[in-house]
């Protein structure tokens, strides 16, 4: 039982405390819930009551499409190489702050060449490049979040091609 | 009598897709028994009173109804959302849809109402005819009107005045009148042309034109098996086939007369099987002491309280337990009814320029309380009535040892009840209580429109 | 990894061992009904001829009428009665008959559940019982084996009566019960599945209280030992000296790896409901509590022991108080093991008292003699023959001893104005008439109850009370209050 609402059962409880102690008006404020009764001289009782907590609104999911889903997006543009995060947490970009990065923009990288740190629950975990070329775009910045599909960076592998 | 076992399943969590006072009425009695309530509400109602005594609220879609309370698709997305065990239509909007019924338990979702065929069979006006018929109820003398040959011949039958109503309306919606044969043709394409539009379908059929008669219902609660009767209750005071005051029981009608209606609802339930709250209108001929079938509404009715203020019962927990496949454990001979009660609908309406509706802020809601008095509403001071919807703004139930008592008693509280910030029919129904023919009680449908007549000294 | 059911005992178990049986009304039970409906517990500890005989005439409130409401707001939820087989309220036995309409009335008006609890185990008596029951229509009857310490009571001992328990056809389920709280883990481990063994498919539960903080271990356990339900109380009803905690116990079990197959949020409810009601009714609160080493072996309640310590310091004997604890580990002993469950504790104590006052068995209570000449039932182990001798050999123990069998029901209506229901006539029959006419003068009792609006209410009289003040108000953690008295009778508004 809560105090966001009373039922007319409570209203005439309290009511018949006021009329049996003489008393003519209650205002009474509660957590979610304010109110006053008052006695209309003969003609009877009234009460106003107003709740004031406020709604706990969510979003159904979106309308499903009837339709074939469209083709996925491109990450990055053709030829370029995406560096996703090992597991989503913040992105650091050197190995602590104050610190130069792990690389910059036009720096060469190796497969297991650091570019950067990802920081999930007080656990540091690297991020390696994973492809030999040059870094060619941060999309994330220094202590930004990382979802677990995020691109870090971009990296222009060597010899160009198709990227994984 | 002991314990039961379910063949449903127990609901936990109740998607309430619906608005108003009706919402706010089914969020109290999850309360009561420990139901989780989501309210799936409308950019409008977002921040309504409903959606502050609801546990959560889901948003259903825009404010328009069409595609929020009206769509089907959408109450099924908000149910699964959440995970709702089941779906709470209210009354009106999708309450009587075998759409919303059927995605329901396609969706292994528990929808609060009879079975889609119950609501096939009772929302075509004209199969319910044909059901109640075969159930042994008298109908009033008609039939359907597929064509203006058919209708002549019908109306041949039939005489006039009649009334050319829409197969797919109700609620006093879709029905014209037809003074003489030579209306007929004219108004037949009219009424065709409006159903379609407002309902969907078309298909009309004719009806003797009761001129006068009473509107008396009775309110049915079926588990599938069995149904028993909850009383009876009179709604004859209708402006243009809107319920403006409701009452139960319906007085001045003998035993004979109320145990022959009582039997023939109770008929009706049994005929179709019917699983959940139900009422069977019947029109009342007071002078021939007879009664004939009107519609069967598969849903709970906006004047369900006066119902419960006599017989002692919740019936949103009653309608909860048989969608869990609870049998019905209250046997007619339980059905006790202690007293009289009346209910006045307060409507945001400024009854002194044709009831035009009144929508906006409502500054101050201070309502009546003591011995015997409810009011079911779903606004407080700061409320918003939005534009979009119905212009229902507060039941005031009112329990009295007799008739005249729950009266009196529904004239003093009318006194204190005050909503502030937008026009209301509280003076209407002031006018009301206080008139001697209305006072004596057994009013027919024709009263209200006299009545007004009489009080605005020129045009309504 | 097993499924695991709740019963609730917070309405009686609960009630009696933290609030004296007193604590809740009508309009408590009303009000939680619904809500623990919907938690999916298989059944309620509800009532019993204590907590029948308190709604009388403590509350002036019809317990049969309590039990209608209840069992209308319940549907699914199995409502149990726990009993003896020998009496209804009142201390003296009942006509097998009378016993037999107080079960045809708990059925029809709703009970679906009965333990048949003798604590010292005289399954002739429990078996006849057993048949009563099915013959008045109850759908689940369950047999006890109330648990203590002793030389006598060991695993074979309760695993024999288990076996007989489940040889009758009419037991349908077997609980431990544990009244002290004193069954160890450790002693489950040997003692629950010597039980099972012999139980043969019978289900079992496990009902054992939290005195000293054994039972919340034990019950962790029992499920990987064979049992299948164990009982809880809920929030503040929960803990202390009634059962453990459910919410705690819940998730204990999920933790051992267990199902438990409740709508958790309608639990919390429950709980929140006890937890307010308590503080609006100034009623303690059930907490864990510390084990008691000493409770083991003596296992009398604090409350009896401190109760006892202040009448021996009255008469200038406290310092016997010592003798008097191991007096009563004698007398115990001489009576034949009766385990400590209402009303043996308070028997064994009071014979000990006078026991250590005075001359042994010089002076003995009506109780103690009626025990002697098996009014309680046939004792576990026989009774020390020289003290046997020695109680019964006094006028009033012959007097008891010729006092007439109770009359069957035939007989009470003939002592009463005819036409009332049996449910009228099984409460005068075994209670003073004033009380249950001033139960039926009563108004009805109210069905709702909020408990956050009591402490408002108790508030709101308090300021009433101050008839000399016109304006007062009050601002406490959580409410403000404003109150406006009436000018002489005109009007304010």
């Amino acid at each position: 039982m809560s105090a966001v609402d009373l039922t007319p059962d409570d209203v005439r409880d309290v009511l018949r405390v006021l009329d049996s102690s003489g008393l003519a008006e209650l205002h009474l404020e509660l957590a979610d819930l304010t109110l006053t009764v008052r006695r209309e001289g003969a003609a009877g009782w009234t009460a106003e009551q107003q709740v004031t907590r406020a709604p706990h609104v969510e979003q159904a999911a979106a309308a499903a499409v009837a339709v074939e889903a469209p083709a996925p997006v491109a990450e990055v543009g053709e030829g370029l190489v995406a560096v996703h995060p090992p597991l989503l947490g913040t992105f650091y970009r050197a190995p602590q702050p104050g610190a130069p990065p792990f690389v910059d923009v036009g720096d060469q990288v190796d497969t297991e060449t650091v570019v950067g740190i990802v920081e999930t629950m007080k656990m540091m975990t690297p991020v390696h490049a994973g492809v030999r070329g040059t870094v060619v775009e941060f999309r994330l910045g220094n202590g930004e979040f990382a979802a677990a599909d995020a691109v870090l960076l971009v990296v222009e592998p060597v010899g160009g091609g198709a990227g994984g | 009598m002991g314990r039961v076992a379910s063949t449903g399943r127990r609901i936990h969590r109740l998607l309430i897709a619906n608005r108003g006072e009706i919402a706010a009425r089914v969020i109290r009695t999850c309360g009561r028994l420990g139901i989780e309530s989501v309210l799936a509400a409308s950019d409008a109602d977002l921040e309504s009173l409903p959606a502050r005594l609801a546990d959560r609220v889901v948003r259903l879609g825009p404010a328009d109804a069409a595609r929020s309370y009206l769509d089907p698709a959408a109450v099924v997305r908000a149910a699964r959302a959440v995970e709702a065990d089941a779906v709470h239509p209210g009354y009106g909007f999708l309450s009587e849809n075998p759409s919303l019924a059927r995605a329901c338990a396609a969706a292994g979702i528990v929808f609060i109402g009879p079975t889609p065929e119950s609501l096939e069979a009772v929302g075509d006006k004209l199969t319910a005819r044909s059901h109640a018929v075969a159930a042994g109820l008298p109908v009033v003398p008609g039939g359907e009107a597929a064509d203006l040959a058919g209708a002549q011949a019908v109306a041949a039958e039939v005489g006039y005045p009649l009334l050319v109503k829409a197969v797919g309306g109700g609620g006093g919606r879709g029905m014209k009148l037809v003074a003489g044969p030579g209306d007929l043709a004219r108004t037949l394409d009219l009424a065709v042309s409006e159903a379609a539009a407002a309902f969907g379908d078309p298909r009309v059929y004719l009806e003797r034109f009761v001129s006068s008669g009473r509107h008396v219902e009775l309110q049915i609660l079926g588990d599938g098996s069995r149904a028993v009767a909850l009383g009876d209750r009179d709604c004859s005071v209708q402006r243009r086939y809107q319920k403006l005051f409701e009452e139960a029981p319906a007085p001045l009608l003998s035993d004979a007369l109320r145990a022959e209606m009582t039997a023939a609802a109770l008929a009706l339930a049994g005929h179709l099987r019917y699983r959940g709250l139900g009422t069977v209108e019947l029109l009342v001929d007071r002078a021939r002491g007879t009664f004939y079938f009107l519609e069967m509404n598969a849903r709970i009715q906006v004047e369900h309280p006066v119902t419960e203020m006599v017989t002692g019962l919740d019936l949103v927990a009653e309608q909860i337990a048989v969608a869990e496949g609870l049998p019905l454990r209250i046997r007619q001979e339980d059905v006790v009814l202690t007293g009289h009660a009346v209910e006045c609908r307060i409507n945001a309406e400024d009854w002194t320029t044709g009831f035009r509706p009144s929508p906006g802020r409502i500054d101050r809601v201070v309502l009546p309380v003591g011995e015997g008095l409810r009011v079911d509403t779903h606004v407080q001071g700061g409320s918003d009535v939005p534009p979009h919807y119905d212009s229902l703004l507060a039941k005031l139930i009112v329990h009295g040892t007799d008739r005249d008592d729950a009266v009196a008693r529904a004239r003093a509280a009318l006194d204190l009840l005050r909503i502030e910030g937008v026009a209301t029919t509280v003076p209407v129904h002031q006018a009301l209580l206080a008139d001697p023919e209305f006072a004596a009680g057994g009013v027919d449908t024709t009263f209200f429109e006299r009545f007004l007549d009489q009080q605005l000294v020129g045009a309504r | 990894m097993a499924d695991v059911g709740l019963v609730d005992v917070s309405l009686r178990d609960g009630n009696q061992s933290l609030w004296g049986a007193t604590g809740l009304r009508t309009a408590h039970i009303a009000q939680v009904a619904p809500l623990m409906e919907r938690v999916g517990f298989r059944a309620l500890d509800y009532s019993s001829s204590t907590a029948m005989g308190v709604a009388v005439r403590t509350h002036r409130e019809d317990p049969w009428e309590r039990l209608r409401l209840t069992r209308a707001a319940m549907p699914t939820t199995k409502l149990q009665f726990i009993g003896t087989g020998f009496r209804f309220i009142s201390w003296q036995n009942s006509h097998p008959e009378t016993m037999q309409l107080v079960y045809d009335r708990l059925v029809v008006n709703g009970i679906d559940r009965v333990v048949v609890l003798d604590p010292m185990h005289d399954m002739d008596a429990a078996r006849e019982t057993a048949r009563r029951l099915k013959q008045a229509g109850v759908d689940e009857v369950i047999g006890a084996l109330t648990f203590t310490i002793s030389v006598v009571h060991d695993d074979a001992f309760y695993a024999d009566l288990a076996g007989q328990f489940a040889a009758d056809p009419n037991f349908d389920r077997v609980y431990v019960k544990d009244p002290a709280g004193i069954l160890s883990a450790e002693r489950a481990r040997t003692l629950l599945p010597a039980i099972v063994a012999r139980l043969q498919g019978t289900p079992l539960e496990l009902h054992s209280h939290a005195t000293i903080g054994l039972s919340p271990m034990t019950y962790s356990i029992a499920p990987e030992l064979g049992v299948e339900v164990v009982q809880v109380g809920s929030g503040a009803l929960g803990n202390g000296s009634s059962l453990p905690e459910a919410r705690r116990t819940v998730a204990n079990l999920r933790a051992m790896g267990h199902r438990v197959d409740i709508d958790d949020r309608a639990l919390g409810m429950v709980c929140d409901f006890f937890d307010g009601l308590a503080v609006a009714e100034e009623l303690p609160v059930g907490r864990p509590q510390d084990f008691d080493a000493a409770f083991l072996h003596h296992q009398i309640a604090g409350g009896v022991m401190t109760t006892t310590r202040r009448q021996l310091s009255e008469i200038g004997m406290e310092h016997r108080f010592d003798a008097l604890v191991e007096e009563v580990g004698v007398v115990r002993a001489e009576m034949g093991h009766p385990i400590m469950v209402t009303p043996f504790p308070q028997m064994v104590v009071s014979q000990a008292l006078f026991n250590v006052i005075g001359e042994r068995y010089a002076n003995v209570p009506d109780q103690v003699i009626r025990y002697v000449l098996g009014s309680f039932g046939r004792p576990t182990a026989p009774i020390d023959p020289t003290v046997k001798d020695r109680i019964l050999d006094r006028p009033r123990a012959r007097e008891l001893a010729s006092e007439p069998p109770p009359p069957p029901p035939a007989e009470l209506r003939k002592r009463f104005r005819r036409g009332i229901s049996d449910e009228e006539l099984l409460l005068r029959a075994h209670m003073p008439e004033d009380q249950v006419d001033a139960m039926l003068a009563a108004a009805p009792a109210p069905r709702h109850f909020n408990p956050s609006l009591a402490p408002v209410l108790t508030l709101l009289h308090e300021l009433g009370s101050r008839t000399s003040v016109h304006d007062l108000a009050v601002t406490t953690p959580g409410l403000r209050m404003s109150v406006r008295r009436a000018s002489g009778g005109t009007s304010v508004g």
